[in-house]
């Protein structure tokens, strides 16, 4: 039986599930997806505090929206997440007032490459990119962020963005593209200003 | 830095994880928030419909649809005549194991074996109308018109039988008669029979190295008329079996016969044991 159709049995099955408000199959959806949601909220965000915060409510919402039977069957269930936690930040911008402008994260929390073959030279040029990557993410466009984050970090495909953000496949590919080139100028100057020196 | 680069570094990025120790305390909060709501645990019944619709959601393309259309079909051919073969001719379900049977029929390659399986069906029917008609609470006035219509069912239900028995038979008669025509002895023999018979048995004899003294005695014992007018005498056992059986099959037709005027008389008891062993015959 082909893959693909094993997992739209089990996300059918899952959504099912969930609308007879199975507790044991939200709670397997939890443990599923946290990690990606947290992620997404984390790079919108910029602080672990609230997006442990955010994340919290994104699954209680999730859970409330079903027993109240207005689950809708998206196209897949990671979409109807996204959704929520789409619309939780924007609620918490609203609350707080301001949308990210600092930088990406603290000091406590580096990214950890684990490459022990690789030369010590190297892996700090690639950590030290890294780092420059996470600072310049904030820095772009809101939209721009957004298609970055669930395409190349969540790895979501073109129709679950399309799905989640409302807009075309093509416009998604166009915003892809857009914010790829906009990061890469971010990157590059800044590189440019650190040879100057 | 190209887009391969950056999107390679955007990747990278997928190591950042939340803490371990909030992961756990937010699932038990989780669950601690929504144990008030939602159900305790489904039904095995839920379950298996909620796993049905899921498949039949995410198989509704074409390809998959038409192969668990034939996957419902080959499966409800090969099973559902075990499921439907209590069924009796008066009761509803029967149409279901005619319907069945000629299934399971149709999904047979070997002819021989579908004349058998074709007999073994229509005389386990005509046994069940024998059954049927033989309760003195049934067959009465009030049932007039259903007891008419199992006569007419039995009438056709052995001459269903019988066509297939004289086709089994006739396939039966060609194979006994083209194995003879095959072998070079029985022909040989029954040709010379008259003339030289002796003289043939002493030859092949001395081909196989037997002493004079023993050849004269054998052929003796044996008379020549005797030893080449029985071609069944030197057939293989294979073909000895293959007449049996054309025999067997003439056989099962005259009982057929005899059933049928068992029927007439109404002496159902006798018919259905005479059914029984019509098909006794037809499975061996």
């Amino acid at each position: 039986m082909p893959s693909n159709l094993i997992e739209k049995f089990k996300n059918k099955q899952v959504i099912s599930k969930l609308k007879s408000h199975d507790k044991e199959a939200f709670i397997k959806v939890y443990d599923e997806s946290v990690k990606d949601i947290y992620r997404f909220v984390y790079f919108k965000i910029g602080s672990r505090e609230e997006a442990n915060d955010i994340t919290s409510m994104v699954f209680l919402k999730t859970w409330n929206h079903i027993q109240n039977n207005t689950l809708v069957d998206s196209k897949t269930l990671r979409a109807l997440l996204y959704k929520i936690a789409r619309n939780t930040i924007i609620d918490h911008y609203r609350e707080t007032g301001n949308k990210m402008s600092a930088s990406l994260d603290d000091e406590e929390h580096k990214i950890d490459i684990l490459d022990e073959a690789q030369d010590p030279q190297e892996k700090m040029d690639k950590e030290s990119n890294l780092e420059l990557i996470k600072s310049k993410l904030p820095l772009l466009k809101e939209e721009y962020r957004e298609v970055i984050i669930m395409k190349f970090i969540n790895d979501l495909t073109l129709e679950e963005i399309s799905d989640i953000s409302g807009k075309t496949k093509g416009n998604v590919r166009v915003l892809l593209h857009r914010a790829l080139s906009a990061l890469r100028e971010l990157v590059e100057a800044d590189n440019k200003g650190a040879d100057s020196l | 830095m190209t887009d391969k680069d950056l999107i390679a570094k955007l990747n990278s990025l997928k190591n950042i994880d939340p803490d371990q120790s909030w992961l756990t305390s937010n699932r038990e909060l989780l669950i601690s928030q929504i144990s008030n709501s939602g159900a305790l645990k489904l039904s095995t019944w839920k379950v298996f419909i909620i796993n049905f619709n899921s498949f039949a959601k995410a198989a509704s393309r074409p390809a998959y649809s038409l192969g668990a259309f034939a996957l419902i079909l080959i499966t409800a051919s090969l099973f559902s005549h075990q499921v439907f073969s209590s069924a009796k001719p008066n009761d509803s379900l029967y149409i279901a194991r005619i319907i069945s049977e000629k299934a399971k029929l149709n999904t047979m390659f070997n002819s021989d074996e579908r004349n058998k399986l074709a007999v073994q069906f229509a005389t386990e029917h005509a046994q069940d109308i024998s059954v049927i008609l033989s309760d003195p609470q049934f067959n009465n006035d009030s049932n007039k018109d259903q007891v008419a219509k199992l006569n007419e069912s039995f009438n056709e239900e052995i001459k269903s039988a019988k066509t297939h028995i004289s086709y089994l038979s006739s396939k039966v008669s060609n194979e006994v008669k083209n194995s003879v025509d095959a072998s070079g002895t029985v022909s040989m023999a029954n040709s010379l029979k008259d003339n030289s018979g002796v003289k043939l048995l002493e030859e092949k004899n001395l081909n196989q190295n037997i002493t004079p003294a023993a050849t004269t005695t054998s052929v003796l014992v044996m008379p020549a008329n005797l030893i080449a007018s029985s071609a069944t005498a030197t057939l293989p056992i294979d073909k000895v079996g293959e007449s049996d059986k054309e025999n067997q099959t003439v056989n099962a037709d005259s009982i057929l016969e005899e059933v049928k005027q068992l029927f007439d008389k109404k002496d159902y008891n006798k018919a259905v044991d005479k059914l029984k062993e019509v098909d006794e015959i037809i499975k061996n």
